[in-house]
């Protein structure tokens, strides 16, 4: 399936704002999944000068500044991207113990199992507590294959927990996630890995975005896709299954990768430090649609 | 799969109980504590070989020579304001160093092998550092475990090959040290995120050195030039990686900081400019320093604060320590930090139980010296063996770093015994433990006699040519409780220190620290550069100075005014004096208004409590704790006479304050006729010691604009409205002006209102008119920078000469007469248009030079789905 991927971020300033530094998580990068054959990004007005550089997993990452007094900058993503038809559905079933591999991750056998263990610690917005632990315990049973178990814990958190994008902020802690049973795909992400990591387990947090079908009958319209985020657990040997708890899937087609990380803090979409500005206005759109 | 942790324990068998007795002389009383290792005698209460020359040569002291000289040098102290305590703030407990009159006697050759152990230490710890923050092959072989790195907060992956190949991890690192029992030398912790102390050492060398010359000079000491000289060679040579001509800053943390002494010093000292977070700008891949004559690129950064909080886009969005994109500059290889960012990562306590490992692994060396038994409960076996032992070993957070609270530590010193076990085993991986060291003892000089002490040693190195040099010399801190000693990164909290000396055999070859310091003058090209900040603290400063002086004058004269025995109604002649009070804020506004004095006390009754009143604006309190303020923000730009002075205002206020209870006017008139003496004092050593730089200039412009501003305010009190204007007035006026006598020698006695104020107002000869300070202004402001492109003038120039041009424009003579209305009229537009313009002056002059630091802030959306 290939795509086309717009996504436009809009803001505005009730007063001048003389600095503007900015990070971005925006360029979708290539996987085993995906192939990413062109990138695009617009700033108004023109910074000049974009750096870029890889991160530590090998995300794209690019910075710029903005230095004369401005009320509004812009930003636009444009990107080409293939995602692969999976050449056979996961069975999830066919996967070691959980056990397994909470014992391999603590005497990592090899690089792929060290390089996974980075995502069994807590970090900054996946805390790791016995009261997550305890509630991931009835999807992992004695035994049960970790891609299963994985499965069955998404299903609970499609089930018992609703979307609400008043529920919480970028701050609200996932133990407040938890008590009220409410939030974000953000949230719900951070949700799951959370309880993977408590019980030992790696899981990493990705962003990206997700295609939406509009309802039958319904022209799509073009902006109304958003970005998204889930996880991927570790089974073992390099390999890493995406799992969306926000929707209830495995993500196959659908999904686009832009970014993996410890949590929303290493892969923030786009971030920046301003002075001054007074009160301010965002808006974003984002376009995915079929080539 | 932990090591076998060797124990300082296993080996203290040779400390035998002291019998100590009485000695003769200086010893006289001396009672060491009974365990640990005894710096100053033998166990058979003998004093040790090292201390030969010296206990001697203070016993040869006249009686009381001793203890003058220690209170001479304790007013040293307090004179150079040496503290640790936050700046500013007037109610925190001023703690000034406490430093002890007895250095810490180390023979060289001891010293010899402490320096070849911390060089072997801080050579491992950049290895450990260069192999974390690169291929991590540490991980790779499993010498450690993946959580020692992966689970550590202090772990960024930004700073994740950030080194170019060639650049160290480490250039200046510090080790604390404690002595066991058997005298063998232990390191208690690793310091490695931006080590605090060589401030310190150096000024309580220079403390002691001067209070003991001639014992400094016999016990041959080594001296501390040579560190500082490396250092900043080293620092030069980081910035010679980056360009020709080199600029290197102090990024410090504020005034607000602890160790924001040091920091000033440093910076004088080394002859850096002393920066903060908000003097820094990135600008297309560099990082510049904001001053008034445009940004100046810097090339190396001496960083104080933490390395996260020096970039608020990478890290803490509520960091202001540094400035967004510096982690980009690093990257781009334009500046260079030292410590290089991420430097912190090995100082914490975990990093202790693995450094035997990790120094076989990278030197296929033992340990020169041992750093004090420490367990990871991460690791199963450890873990069991700390909880059979949890009453005999200290837990601590295991990934704790430098600036962070001490709090979970407190927290976990307080959890009860039995719940300590319940804590650890929730999460193993937090904690360490650590065997608890006897560290020795040696005696404190506390008034009059001598009580034992436990020391714990601040050794420091700095990367120098291709090794680390150590300072021949260190911080000694001390403390008197029985417990340990516990080490923060930063200053010995509430404790006390020692001058430490390495002592030899042979005459240390004479460089004062002056000559020496000054063969490096080549290396202080910089430290001109005046940061906006700066110099808008200076324009306040200068203000301040001003206000404090207007406000004592006036006092002083209402004071005289009150207490005087003339016949004329007291009431006629305090009324303007106390308009004049209240609108300067000095008092409350009811004290000059006839029908609210009612319900205020009288006024002579009050006099003495008003001036401590902190809810005035403009009491003589808080003009002088504004004062205090401003003058410590701007430390590194006084000279050390200056700051003096200011430090004597501030301590003969305090001691006033102390007894303000029992206080009268004569009390107040003298503190204030002191005050003004102390001020001028200031304003002395600023017009004739300060060169003709930006920083004179701000600082004379926020005086003249202050004092045309107190002018105009005590002449329109004194002089517009309905009231009688008196000889009384006019004297008293002309007393608060300093004018008294210029007065007298044109017109003798004969006192008309218009001849003051032609004195007062145009007379562009008298340093205290109007006139004079706006002409003064003008010059200034000619001389500060401005566009090449700017051809008419700027605003704040046209505001200084419309000023100008209205005071010229008065017409003087009308007031001969008894004044008409018109005359009055004239006076009062004259003064009202001043009272206007004087305020946007200064809002001019900050907008064009000096900056609005606002706070920085972040923003990044949260993903949101359909």
């Amino acid at each position: 399936m290939q795509y086309r991927i717009t996504h436009t971020t809009k803001y505005t300033y009730s007063e001048p704002v003389p600095v503007f530094e900015n990070k971005l998580h925006l360029a979708p990068r290539t996987t085993a999944c995906q192939h990413c054959s062109s990138y695009r990004l617009m700033v108004m007005p023109d910074p000049l000068r974009i750096d870029s550089h890889a991160d530590y997993f090998g995300n794209r990452v690019e910075y710029f500044s903005i230095l004369n007094a401005l009320r509004t900058l812009s930003v636009t993503s444009t990107s080409t991207v293939e995602v692969f038809e999976p050449s056979a559905p996961v069975d999830v079933d066919d996967s070691p113990p959980w056990e397994e591999l909470r014992q391999g991750l603590l005497k990592p056998p090899n690089d792929a199992w060290r390089d996974a263990c980075m995502f069994s610690f807590a970090s900054d917005f996946v805390p790791i507590s016995t009261s997550l632990a305890e509630f991931a315990k009835p999807s992992f049973t004695p035994g049960r294959p970790i891609l299963a178990a994985a499965a069955d814990l998404t299903r609970r958190i499609n089930e018992q927990f609703h979307y609400n994008s008043r529920a919480t902020d970028i701050s609200t802690p996932v133990d407040v996630v938890l008590s009220q049973k409410a939030g974000v795909c953000q949230d719900f992400a951070h949700l799951q890995i959370a309880c993977l990591r408590s019980l030992g387990l790696a899981a990493r947090y990705v962003s990206g975005y997700l295609r939406t079908i509009p309802p039958p009958g319904k022209e799509k319209l073009v902006g109304a896709d958003a970005s998204h985020a889930w996880l991927s657990v570790f089974a073992g040997n390099a390999v890493w299954v995406d799992f969306d708890p926000t929707n209830n899937v495995l993500p196959t087609q659908d999904h686009v990768t832009v970014a993996y990380g410890r949590d929303y803090g290493d892969v923030c979409p786009i971030q920046g430090v301003f002075v001054g500005g007074g009160s301010h206005t965002m808006s974003v759109s984002v376009d995915v649609s079929t080539l | 799969m932990q090591d076998q942790q060797q124990t300082s324990q296993q080996s203290s068998a040779g400390s035998a109980p002291l019998p100590v007795g009485p000695s003769p002389g200086f010893l006289s009383g001396y009672q060491s504590v009974r365990t640990g290792f005894n710096e100053l005698l033998t166990p058979d209460g003998r004093v040790r070989p090292l201390w030969d020359r010296f206990i001697p040569m203070i016993e040869r002291l006249q009686k009381g020579e001793f203890e003058r000289r220690w209170r001479h040098s304790q007013r040293l102290i307090r004179e150079n304001g040496i503290t640790y305590s936050p700046y500013g703030d007037p109610d925190a407990n001023a703690r000034p160093w406490e430093l002890d009159a007895l250095p810490l006697l180390i023979h060289e050759t001891e010293w010899r092998e402490v320096s070849a152990a911390i060089v072997q230490r801080a050579e491992l710890l950049q290895l450990v550092l260069s192999d974390l923050y690169g291929p991590q092959r540490l991980l790779k072989e499993a010498v450690i475990p993946p959580a020692v790195l992966y689970a550590h907060p202090g772990f960024q992956l930004a700073y994740h090959g950030l080194k170019p190949d060639s650049a160290l991890p480490l250039h200046y690192y510090a080790a604390d040290l404690a002595r066991a029992p058997d005298g063998k030398w232990w390191v208690l912790a690793d310091r490695s995120e931006a080590p605090s102390g060589i401030g310190f050492a150096l000024e309580n060398r220079i403390v002691i050195s001067r209070m003991l010359p001639e014992i400094y000079r016999k016990c041959n000491v080594r001296r501390l030039a040579p560190f500082f000289i490396a250092f900043e060679e080293t620092l030069q040579e980081l910035a010679g990686l980056h360009s020709g001509v080199t600029r290197a800053v102090i990024l410090s943390r504020g005034p607000q900081q602890e160790c924001y002494f040091e920091d000033a010093y440093l910076a004088r000292y080394l002859g850096h400019t002393l920066v903060e977070g908000a003097d820094l700008a990135f600008r297309d891949g560099r990082v510049y320093l904001k001053t008034l004559d445009g940004l100046l690129p810097i090339d190396v950064i001496l960083r104080r604060p933490n390395s996260e909080d020096c970039d608020p886009l990478e890290f803490s969005a509520d960091s202001s320590a540094g400035v967004a994109g510096l982690l980009q500059a690093v990257r781009s290889g334009s500046v260079a930090l030292t410590n290089p960012l991420g430097s912190g990562l090995v100082e914490s306590p975990i990093f202790m139980a693995f450094m035997p490992r990790l120094c076989r692994f990278f030197l296929q060396q033992d340990l020169a010296m041992p750093g004090i038994a420490t367990w990871w409960c991460g690791e199963p076996n450890s873990l069991e063996y700390v909880v059979s032992r949890l009453d005999r070993l200290t837990i601590t957070e295991a990934y704790r770093h430098r600036g962070q609270k001490m709090q979970p530590e407190q927290d976990i010193a307080q959890v009860p015994p039995h719940k300590l076990e319940a804590l650890i085993r929730s999460d193993p991986n937090r904690f360490v433990a650590q065997e608890r060291l006897a560290s020795s003892v040696a005696p404190l000089w506390k008034g009059n006699q001598l009580v034992s002490a436990r020391l714990e040693v601040r050794a420091f190195s700095v990367a120098h040519r291709s090794s680390f040099k150590v300072m021949e010399g260190g911080l000694t801190r001390t403390t008197t409780t029985d417990s340990a000693v516990k080490s923060d990164s930063c200053a010995p909290f509430g404790r006390g220190c020692k001058d430490t000396w390495i002592v030899g055999d042979q005459p240390v070859e004479y460089v004062s620290l002056l000559t020496q310091s000054e063969s490096a003058i080549e290396l202080r090209r910089v430290g001109s550069d005046l940061p906006s900040r700066v110099a808008d603290n200076i324009f306040w400063l200068g203000r301040q100075i001003e206000r404090a002086d207007a406000a004592a004058r006036l006092l002083r004269t209402f004071i005289l005014q009150a207490t005087s025995e003339t016949p004329e109604s007291r009431q006629a002649r305090l009324a303007p004096l106390l308009r004049a009070l209240a609108s300067q804020g000095q008092i409350d506004p009811g004290y000059a208004l006839e029908n609210m004095k009612g319900g205020l006390p009288d006024i002579e009754s009050a006099m003495p409590q008003l001036i401590f009143d902190e809810h005035q604006p403009s009491s003589l309190r808080s003009v002088l704790e504004e004062l205090s303020r401003v003058a410590s923000v701007v430390r590194d730009r006084l000279s050390v006479d200056s700051w003096r002075t200011l430090v004597r205002i501030d301590q003969r206020f305090r001691s006033m304050q102390v007894a303000s209870n029992s206080l009268d006017m004569t009390d107040v008139l003298n503190f204030v006729n002191g005050l003004i003496i102390d001020l001028a004092a200031m304003e002395g050593f600023v017009m004739e010691s300060m060169t003709r730089s930006h920083v004179f200039r701000f600082l004379d412009f926020g005086r003249r604009l202050e004092r045309a501003h107190q002018m105009t305010a005590l002449l329109r009190s004194c002089f517009v409205g309905k009231h009688a204007v008196t000889g009384y007035l006019l004297e008293a006026v002309l007393e608060i002006a300093d004018s008294v006598m210029t007065y007298r020698s044109r017109y003798l006695l004969n006192l008309q209102l218009a001849a003051v104020l032609d004195l007062l107002i145009t007379d562009e000869t008298n340093p205290r008119s109007i006139a004079f300070q706006l002409v003064t202004l003008r010059q200034h402001a000619e001389s500060l920078p401005r566009h090449h492109k700017e051809v008419t003038l700027a605003k704040h120039e046209k505001l200084i000469l419309s000023m100008v041009h209205s005071v010229r424009m008065l017409e003087i003579q009308h007031f001969c007469e008894p004044h008409g209305s018109d005359d009055q009229h004239q006076l009062e537009s004259l003064l009202a248009g001043l009272e206007r313009k004087l305020p946007a002056l200064s809002h001019e002059l900050a907008n064009r030079y000096l900056v609005h630091t606002s706070s920085t802030r972040t923003w990044a959306p949260k993903p949101v789905l359909p």
